[in-house]
């Protein structure tokens, strides 16, 4: 902890024991410290605000702030008080307070440089800009060091960023910045480095790239030495943003040949683009003097072959060390001029013979496949069979042993042999195959993959097999078999293959993720809990690929492992917005000021992170199903939650799709690769389960509040934890869900693969139970009964009984020796018991409004007392028939005792005891939801 | 072998969505402070190749400043194409343009791969840090070498000459 400078004060002696117990996490000894101390100094303040800081650390907010709010309103100007009241205000998740903190501090002493540095450094926290101008200013006047001068510039460039009207950037905050840092260049007064970079981010974002390049240039452009190239990467930037295509290709053509970098895949680019920009504006050099201010331009076809030609020749000259860039570079040119339809592209060669030259210098290496991968579009479909034999010349392999498989001898041929294996599979020849040539491609593939674990023996457990990507392709292959034919067969061996090739390499993070999807989308969460855990998710990756698991993760059962998984990526994005601003904080004290809207704008993704709402929601809901009205009522859940009824919290219209969706590797290709078509859907559909799940939420939220309406005495603290119902709300909030329903309906038509959910009819039946409440309100009392007696008909003799027929079925379905898995059965009765909860929750509120009406509501509870106890039998009947079901006597086709089969027993050992998890946690859900309706007060 | 065939440019926050493994705090800190000695190699698909992350410290009067490598990680199906040297290349080089006497690494002493590059690109063990690196999963704690590489700015090379003893965590800078 801070502010322990200063030996001789007394104070300090004073509390230093309780700053001990504070930094020890003895928080019971700090408070107990800290009264002893102020029973003999009443007027020690910053013993009071370590005191509070004590209590908030022990869970007792409402006291710390009551006991801090003492201290701040005398308005401290000592260093220990201050800086403590920010250390727990700063905990408290309140950064304004430290605003009014300082704002008091430097109004009583006006001339601390310390204590305006600190109230600039509470505004940053909070992004109050425009009084971070005004305090850098003010900093400046009383020490003029540039920082602070700099500081209020950024503050502007800040308010610019902001700005909800582009205008006012434009044409107020930014120019008022360039005239400020103009001031300082006419005074000769720029010193350093960041104040250049800050001058230049103020003319790029006022589109003065004239006068950008004239700064880059001159001698202010000399202090920009830190990053390397800095001044030719701004140069570069300037010349497109300009379109001075000549000094653009001049410099590309420099930055590629020197002797610095001459291998940076950007400068091609930026070389071919300049080129054709050129060539179409029908450049010619000048009579006289430089091609352009940065030398030599090349603005012909002709000139950019024989640019190609030379770089080529230098490489070809060399006895080792070839760079790959030239090579790559030509593809690139020649798919260029294709594009154009430029017949001189031949002059460069056929693609499919400098493919094979380069596979020749190149195959062994790993990223050989993603080098030739995107250059695959410039071979012809009738030339993919003749590529693909090509570079088999160039792959040596050892004579076919007897099962007829030729096989690498060492680890460069086994690469060189992958490289061509990955190549085909993305040229689309393994899709063409017919189910038996796919078995036989998985053959093998798996005689190379058990083959080439011989090279990896030393490898240690951190380290993958070399042979380990044959293993994830046979899966593929596996996959696609299941998908075409519907056999769950398949999906066995699938699952049995990579448990396998798990046993051998138990960091291949590729197995991890292809067993945990396909496990999910078998219904079994059970493993997936573990295989998530072991891939060691890191941060960030909560948010890219959290979604492969929480998506799954209410729908399948497992409510705890459920709420576990949400936590994870809870807490992930709980630390971000703390830790962010400390290091705005610290962008400003180091001037790293382009830094700075970029962790902003980083804050905003993850903030607005269509994940982070999609486990906000469905952590909160769990809450409400497991506990709500059973370990505690329905009202004090939804108060505990801070919910709003009346506000969305989900920034709608600003969310961020961050889920990586790429994360599996994949060598389909082009027309079967996830398109941007794909992305769009699946996030539509996403978005789209989110609102009906929030809305769900809310209207939840909504009976609750109806149900207790908040006492008046309370009504302050009710406020600001949101849980107040107007009939308004509930109305709103009702068409809003029929609309997102009826969305969901049309999208289901369009996409017949969307959520179970979604298809099974009981989001409907959710919506129509919600509606209740308003239809109450609405109608006056007489006619009730008649009515309450139509819906709850509706209900039990027609919406429950449907969604209880199906959920049945087998889980593990047995036919012909084999089982087939059916996931929706489990999906739908979480859903049905979902639905049991709210319908529970809306008779509870009916209960307390309709008292005359007792007796008829009665006789309908023993209806939905009958069908619980039905739901309670089927669960017990699965729970029996999967605990009795003999996976072992099942024959697994084509395949004979073995280890191999040893895995796939595994893998459905583990779907089986899921199933049987999942049923125990659902069915005793729903035995503690029967007896709150026993207890149900109508 | 130097084929590194990259696009080589500035670390920025987007790319913490591909790259994350210390948590964001260590990546922000560095982004706020060193800019500039945070480079991300990407691959002409757009992959991620690499990265290496740095600062610079130590007292110019005791002619302890200096450049120093915190990460320097190359994905598996990148390597060996010389992009790690590369990449220390360029540390280097800002290293030199800010007076820097040396540049120094640690690496677990275990990790004969990566010491091994290290001295081929021109670096020697200054010294040996008694249990730097902590265990987990109950291992016992692993010494550190700290391996330098002295820039011109140090013509005699005083940087580099090793220290004759080891030395422990709390007595280094």
């Amino acid at each position: 902890m801070a502010a322990r400078g200063h030996v001789q004060d007394p104070n300090d002696r004073r509390l230093r024991p309780i700053y001990d117990y504070l930094d020890n996490g003895n928080n019971k000894m700090a408070i107990q410290q800290a009264d002893k101390l102020l029973k003999k100094h009443k007027d020690l303040h910053c013993a009071k605000v370590l005191k509070a800081i004590g209590l908030q650390r022990t869970g007792k907010q409402d006291e710390a702030f009551t006991l801090a709010q003492e201290v701040a309103i005398l308005e401290p100007t000592d260093d220990n008080s201050l800086q403590a009241l920010t250390i727990l205000y700063r905990e408290m998740h309140r950064p304004e307070l430290v605003t009014k903190l300082y704002e008091a501090a430097v109004r009583k002493v006006p001339t601390s440089e310390e204590y305006h540095s600190h109230l600039f450094m509470a505004y940053a926290r909070v992004g109050e800009y425009k009084k971070m101008q005004q305090a850098g200013m003010a900093l400046y006047k009383i020490v003029p060091k540039n920082p602070y001068y700099f500081w209020s510039v950024m503050s502007l460039v800040m308010q610019a960023i902001s700005a909800q009207d582009e205008k006012l950037s434009q044409t107020m905050f930014l120019p008022l910045a360039e005239r400020m840092v103009e001031k300082m260049v006419k005074e000769e007064k720029i010193e350093a480095e960041a104040e250049v970079q800050l001058y230049f981010m103020i003319l790029e974002r006022l589109g003065k790239y004239v006068e950008a390049l004239e700064v880059v240039q001159g001698p202010l452009g000399e202090k920009l030495t830190s990053e390397l190239q800095s001044r030719e990467n701004k140069c570069m930037m300037l010349y497109r943003r300009l379109e001075r295509w000549a000094e653009c290709n001049a410099l590309s053509c420099k930055l590629e040949i020197v002797p610095f970098d001459p291998d940076d895949w950007q400068f091609y680019i930026l070389y071919f683009d300049s080129l054709f920009h050129l060539i179409d504006q029908s450049w010619a050099p000048p009579q006289e003097g430089a091609h352009s201010a940065e030398g030599e331009v090349h603005a012909s076809t002709a000139q950019a072959i024989s640019f190609m030609k030379d770089r080529i020749a230098t490489e070809e000259a060399k006895e080792s060390k070839h760079l790959r860039g030239p090579y790559l570079a030509r593809l690139e040119l020649i798919r260029r001029l294709r594009v154009r339809s430029c017949p001189e592209a031949q002059q460069l060669g056929e693609p499919l013979e400098l493919m094979f030259q380069f596979f020749v210098k190149f195959g062994d290496k790993p990223c050989c496949i993603t080098d030739l991968k995107i250059f695959l579009d410039l071979l012809t479909p009738d030339q993919h069979v003749q590529f693909i034999n090509r570079l088999m010349e160039a792959v040596p392999l050892c004579a076919p042993g007897e099962d007829g498989v030729a096989l690498p001898g060492d680890t460069r041929a086994l690469q060189r042999h992958l490289c061509v294996t990955q190549l085909s599979r993305s040229l689309g020849q393994q899709h063409a195959l017919n189910t038996e040539g796919k078995l036989g491609l998985i053959k093998e593939l798996k005689a190379h993959y058990q083959h080439g674990l011989q090279f990896g023996k030393s490898c240690l457990k951190t380290e993958l097999q070399f042979s380990d990507m044959y293993c994830l392709m046979a899966a593929h292959v596996y996959v696609d078999l299941w998908l075409e034919t519907g056999e769950s067969n398949m999906l066995w061996q699938c699952l049995g293959l990579l448990e396998e090739g798990l046993s051998h390499s138990s960091s291949n993070a590729q197995f991890k993720l292809l067993l945990l999807l396909l496990y999910c989308r078998l219904g079994a969460f059970e493993p997936v809990v573990d295989l998530y855990s072991s891939l060691d998710a890191k941060h960030v990756q909560h948010d890219t690929i959290g979604y492969l698991l929480t998506r799954y993760a209410e729908s399948l059962g497992q409510f705890a492992a459920a709420s576990q998984s949400c936590n994870f990526s809870l807490r992930f994005f709980h630390s971000n917005q703390k830790d962010t601003s400390e290091y705005i904080i610290q962008a400003y004290k180091y001037g790293a000021f382009e830094k700075i809207p970029e962790f902003i704008a980083f804050r905003n993704r993850l903030n607005h992170s269509l994940h982070f709402a999609q486990v906000r929601t469905e952590r909160m809901l769990l809450d409400l199903f497991l506990e709500a009205d059973i370990s505690s009522p329905l009202e004090e859940s939804v108060k505990s939650m801070s919910l709003c009824l009346e506000e969305d919290d989900i920034p709608w219209d600003s969310l961020r799709d961050n889920r990586d969706l790429t994360v599996l590797v994949s060598w389909d290709p082009k027309d079967r690769q996830l398109n941007e078509e794909h992305k769009q859907r699946s996030l539509e559909e996403d978005t789209l389960w989110l609102r009906l799940r929030s809305l769900t939420l809310r209207l939840i939220g909504c009976v609750s509040a109806l149900t207790h309406p908040p006492a008046s005495r309370n009504s302050e603290k009710t406020t600001e934890n949101g849980v107040t119902a107007k009939p308004s709300s509930l109305q709103s909030l009702l068409s809003q869900l029929e609309n997102t329903l009826n969305q969901a309906t049309q999208l289901t038509e369009k996409q017949p693969q969307v959520r179970t959910a979604l298809s099974s009819g009981c989001c409907q039946c959710q919506l129509s139970s919600l509606q209740l409440p308003l239809h109450l309100q609405e109608l006056e009392t007489t006619g009730l009964d008649g009515f309450i007696f139509t819906y709850f008909y509706f209900f039990f003799l027609h919406a429950f009984p449907d969604m209880l027929e199906k959920c049945k079925g087998d889980l593990l379905e047995v036919k012909d020796g084999q089982s087939k898995p059916q996931p929706f059965l489990l999906e739908n009765l979480v859903y049905f018991v979902e639905s049991v909860c709210i319908v529970l929750w809306v008779s509870n509120y009916c209960g307390s409004v309709l008292r005359p009406l007792k007796s008829s509501l009665q006789k309908k509870n023993s209806s939905l007392q009958s069908l619980l106890n039905q739901a309670l039998e089927h669960i017990k009947s699965q729970e029996l028939s999967l605990t009795a079901l003999e996976l072992g006597a099942l024959s697994l086709e084509g395949q004979t005792q073995s280890e191999v089969q040893t895995f796939t027993k595994t893998a459905m050992d583990k779907v089986h005891s899921s199933y049987l998890r999942s049923l125990q946690e659902i069915g005793e859900l729903l035995k503690k939801r029967a007896d709150t309706l026993k207890s149900l007060k109508i | 072998e130097l084929t590194k065939m990259t696009t080589l440019r500035a670390f920025t926050c987007d790319d913490l969505f591909i790259n994350n493994i210390y948590g964001i705090p260590f990546y922000l800190q560095y982004l706020a402070h060193w800019p500039e000695y945070f480079i991300v190699a990407e691959a002409p698909g757009g992959e991620l190749m690499g990265y290496i992350m740095g600062k610079a410290e130590g007292s110019v009067a005791r002619e302890e400043w200096h450049g120093h490598v915190t990460a320097l990680s190359v994905a598996p199906e990148f390597r060996r194409l010389g992009l790690a040297a590369k990449l220390m290349e360029m540390l280097e080089e800002i290293s030199e343009r800010k007076g820097g006497f040396f540049v120094d690494l640690f690496v677990r002493v275990s990790n004969q791969v990566a010491v091994n590059m290290y001295k081929q690109l021109g670096y020697s063990v200054y010294r040996t840090v008694i249990e730097y690196y902590s265990a987990n999963n109950g291992e016992p704690d692993e010494d550190a070498y700290d391996m330098r590489k002295a820039l011109s700015r140090d013509t005699e090379k005083k940087s580099i000459i090793p220290l004759p003893h080891p030395v422990r965590p709390e007595d280094i800078e």
